[in-house]
């Protein structure tokens, strides 16, 4: 069962995280900025898994799972962030959020 | 025979998932990008079987794909339309630095995997029919990785706390962040 | 009996503490009672400490206590180190006995006033700063003291600190006190230097052969003393310090401050005995003292001034004493001026309190009718002042003339000096109580005190108006004064009498042969010359007391009207406006000097640059901080591509 070369898999995974900063440093709205930041994560994910399919090692399964873990409760305080944000009736945009301007 | 149905079977999960991953950042509707949020990791999911991660791509649906984007659905839904920001905008700069600075990272590492590794790329270790399975994945996680394992779940007990924290309403008078931002005092210099 | 002293320094301090943390916690009436109860307490750990002394042999009457010591290197301690001997024993009993009547005093004088903890707080810091200064074990703790005294003496001077001149006056005495204390520690280190010790009595002990060293530690301990005891050339604070209420004033004058320099020179007086020169210089410094006052005291309008002048008088006869090498006599007079000097002071209390703050002597006079429980104390006082026998002042200041006179010619110039001095205190003080208690009331003193025995239905109106005149004049009188006024000024009265038959010298010594052990006099006189120098000492008293009767009593002589020498006397000898033209103007003119041509050019320019670029860096830089996420983002990313490319060059 010979499929294509971990070569391309790494290539999807570039194209995806190429797609997710894009997503990131155009759009305004928070919530698709975390779901960009969630296909940037899924674009690491996948090089995890090529490369651990490369050297046959598990460990790079490991390292997706942590990922995954993490990019979940990076989704939780940051759906918390925008309900908040939301219940001070504030504008969901991000350029808006700058309080922080020097 | 299996090697063209392999083939057929990666073009469609590879091209559905680079699909899905433009239509989220394209949409303006959050709700429709969370959608193809979901499209992208099932296809990514059959991406993973393709590389014998089964656990990671069981997971990956189960997890991920389910209860996470399950939460996204639920909280855009909850916003409803003041979700949508308008599409792009700010300086201009910021927009051409955006597509020069993701242009200049996908061509790099196309460069890098065609120039420095290309050669080593396509001698895939041999592997067993173990590799990837449960049981071979909860093994590993609880004997060699068991300090990750206890991190990752204290990282999602802190999130859960934090969001509970971050979502309970409060009574609190405004901070001065939200004041500068109603106008009732003026910020900086 | 070590504890007993460590007692008798504590309570004053734990006094001060407790009335200060409890703080409105308590009534200003129990404030007081508490510092009197630990003065009293002082009082008779001291007498305790006293008699156990006086049951040991004399050769053993030192004793040494350490509570721990903080800094050790060597064979080099420092630490909180006490010394119980006959002077410092004699010290203890004058300081906290004195003190005790006066913080008691306090109570009636200080009723009503608003501020009354943070009097008797300081009354008690006070108190506390004299016995640490009299025990001191060790240079250190000397000093310790020597500084705290001086504190104290800052903050009550300057106690009713809305009023300005009240506030220059605690400065003024501050100052005048830092410029001896400088002189003093300098003396010190020396000392330290030299002897690798500071305890008593090596701390002192130099050998011969180290002119200099001796002369120039004399000199900065005579400094120390001189500055303290307001002497000739440092003495100009002490007239500005009667700023301060009526019981401080009779605090320093009696009990602490002033006596300080005098106690310094007979503890270091091993010092002194190798430096003879210096020696005489002090009593010269003090005779010159005693005349200067003298005459200055003379044309004085301020009851209080009048006083103050006479204890600079006084304490210049004591300096005299010491410097002699009389340290007995010296020390007996520091004890019987005590005395009168605090019953002379209590009693002014009493008319200065009766007469809603009034101070000037035109004004009070013919008070004494009014006030006759007074006027027989302030007779007791200005009589023992004057050195008329029986009363306490004849002993102790005939015995420091009379010591004059076993010193060679220098002594007979200061014997004569001395001489003067005594015509001039009779008639100075006479002046005083001629004018104040005697004759007939003046329209002031009938407006206050006749107009209000009188119109007893009117009382209350009456009380308004005093009591606007002066914050702390708001109680009812009763007979002269409060029980706690003159409960005081009865007892120190009755001292005054007999505070002086302790000792008449050649026939019976208690108080020489008590401090021998420690300061073994340099001259007796024989009892020829203390005969001699009684008899022309109270001939000439006598003498001033019926000058002034002619003067101001009988009213037979116009007073003598001397132009220039009026003015001169009324400008203090110009002591004030010679230190102002030689110190403070050139000063004045340095710092403005300075101000103009170095810090405002250079040091404010330079600083005004340095925030100016600052600020332009922070303004610049601040404009990167656009707060929009998205270009922060971005920066990661951009920055992500060019690492990459780094990356990939150096492999």
């Amino acid at each position: 069962m010979r499929g294509p070369d971990i070569a391309w898999y790494l290539a999807v995974a570039a194209f995806l995280f190429a797609t997710g900063v894009l997503g990131v440093l155009l759009r305004r709205s928070p919530l698709i900025v975390l779901l960009s930041l969630e296909i940037m994560l899924n674009g690491a994910n996948l090089a995890l898994i090529a490369f651990s399919r490369l050297h046959g090692e598990s460990s790079g399964q490991i390292f997706a799972l942590a990922v995954m873990a993490v990019a979940a409760s990076e989704v939780v305080v940051g759906l918390g962030l925008i309900v908040a944000i939301a219940q001070k009736r504030l504008d969901l945009d991000v350029d808006k959020l700058s309080f922080l301007r020097g | 025979m299996a090697n063209v149905v392999v083939w057929a079977v990666w073009i469609v999960a590879a091209f559905s998932c680079l699909a899905s991953g433009i239509a989220v950042v394209t949409f303006t509707n959050p709700f429709y990008s969370a959608l193809a949020l979901i499209g992208n990791l099932a296809s990514l999911a059959v991406l993973y079987l393709l590389l014998s991660a089964e656990f990671v791509a069981a997971g990956q649906v189960l997890v991920y794909a389910g209860a996470v984007m399950v939460m996204f659905l639920f909280v855009t839904a909850y916003l409803g339309g003041r979700a949508d920001a308008p599409w792009a905008g700010g300086p201009s700069w910021q927009q051409f630095g955006a597509v020069f600075a993701a242009g200049a990272i996908l061509v790099e590492v196309i460069v890098v995997i065609g120039l420095k590794a290309g050669g080593r790329l396509s001698h895939e270790a041999r592997i067993d029919a173990g590799f990837g399975s449960p049981h071979r994945i909860g093994r590993v996680f609880l004997t060699d990785h068991l300090l990750a394992f206890e991190i990752t779940s204290i990282v999602l007990l802190v999130a859960a706390v934090g969001s509970v924290i971050l979502g309970a309403h409060s009574r609190r008078p405004p901070t001065i962040g939200e004041r500068i931002h109603e106008g009732e005092v003026r910020a900086g210099p | 009996m070590i504890v007993a002293a460590w007692i008798c320094l504590v309570a004053p301090l734990a006094a001060a503490l407790l009335i200060t943390l409890l703080g409105n916690g308590i009534s200003r009436r129990a404030a007081g009672y508490i510092a009197t109860t630990s003065v009293l307490g002082s009082f008779a750990a001291a007498v305790v400490v006293f008699a156990k002394l006086w049951s040991e042999a004399p050769s053993d009457r030192s004793h040494a206590s350490t509570a721990w010591e903080w800094l050790t290197a060597g064979s080099f301690h420092v630490g909180l180190r006490i010394l119980v001997d006959p002077l410092s024993v004699f010290m203890m009993l004058v300081v906290s006995g004195v003190g005790f009547l006066i913080v008691a005093y306090s109570i009636g004088y200080m009723d009503g006033d608003n501020e009354e903890r943070r009097y008797f707080a300081y009354m008690a810091l006070f108190v506390f700063s004299m016995l640490l200064l009299v025990q001191a074990g060790n240079l250190v703790i000397l000093l310790a003291g020597w500084g705290l005294v001086g504190l104290s003496s800052y903050l009550l001077i300057g106690f009713w600190h809305d009023r300005p001149e009240a506030v220059s006056a605690a400065k003024k005495a501050f100052i005048m006190n830092a410029v001896g204390d400088a002189t003093m520690a300098l003396a010190f280190f020396l000392l330290i230097q030299h002897n690798q010790s500071l305890n008593f009595p090596d701390a002192f002990a130099v050998g011969p052969g180290h002119g200099w060293l001796v002369n120039l530690v004399a000199l900065g301990l005579l400094g120390g003393a001189v500055a303290k005891s307001a002497q000739i050339p440092l003495q100009t604070w002490l007239p500005d310090a009667m700023e301060g209420p009526t019981p401080v004033s009779a605090l320093i004058h009696a009990a602490t401050m002033v006596t300080a320099g005098v106690y310094l020179i007979v503890r270091t007086h091993s010092v002194f005995e190798q430096a003879p020169r210096v020696e005489e210089l002090a009593a010269g410094l003090g005779a010159g003292t005693l005349l200067v006052a003298g005459l200055i005291a003379l044309v004085q309008t301020d009851i209080k001034r009048v006083i103050a002048y006479s204890t600079m008088s006084q304490i210049g006869y004591m300096f005299l004493g010491a410097g002699l090498g009389a340290y007995g006599n010296a020390m007996f007079h520091l004890m019987t001026h005590a005395f009168f000097k605090a019953l002379l002071f209590l009693a002014a209390g009493v008319v200065i309190h009766a007469l809603a703050g009034e101070q000037d002597i035109g004004k009070l006079a013919g008070v004494g009718r009014l006030l006759p429980v007074t006027r027989i104390t302030f007779l007791i006082a200005s009589l023992a002042l004057v050195g008329v026998p029986p009363f306490a002042g004849f002993f102790s200041k005939d015995s420091i003339i009379a010591s004059a006179l076993a010193r060679g010619w220098y002594g007979d110039v200061l014997f004569a000096t001395a001489l003067i001095g005594t015509f001039l205190t009779g008639l100075y003080t006479w002046r005083l109580f001629l004018i104040v208690f005697t004759g007939e009331p003046s329209a002031f003193v009938r407006e206050h005190l006749i107009g209000r025995s009188h119109a007893s239905g009117q009382e209350g109106a009456h009380e308004d108006e005093v009591s606007g005149a002066h914050e702390h004049d708001v109680h009812e009188h009763k007979g002269e004064g409060p029980f706690w006024m003159m409960a005081p000024v009865l007892v120190l009265a009755v001292l005054s009498v007999i505070g002086g038959w302790i000792q008449f010298a050649t026939l019976w010594d208690a108080v020489s042969n008590w401090l021998d052990g420690v300061a073994p006099p340099l001259a007796t006189p024989s009892g020829s010359q203390e005969a001699v120098a009684s008899v022309l000492a109270v001939v000439l008293a006598l003498a001033g007391i019926g000058t002034a009767y002619l003067f101001y009593g009988s009213r037979k002589l116009a007073v003598p009207r001397i132009a220039w020498a009026q003015t001169l006397l009324e400008h203090k000898f110009y002591f004030d406006e010679a230190y102002d033209f030689a110190f403070y103007r050139p000063s004045v003119a340095l710092a403005k000097a300075l101000g103009r041509w170095i810090e405002g050019p250079i040091i404010g320019g330079s600083v005004r640059e340095l925030v100016a670029g600052i600020r332009d860096a922070a303004l610049g830089t601040s404009r990167l901080q656009t707060g929009l996420v998205r270009s922060y983002a971005l920066a990661i990313a951009a920055s992500l591509a060019v690492i990459t490319i780094v990356f990939v060059a150096v492999r």
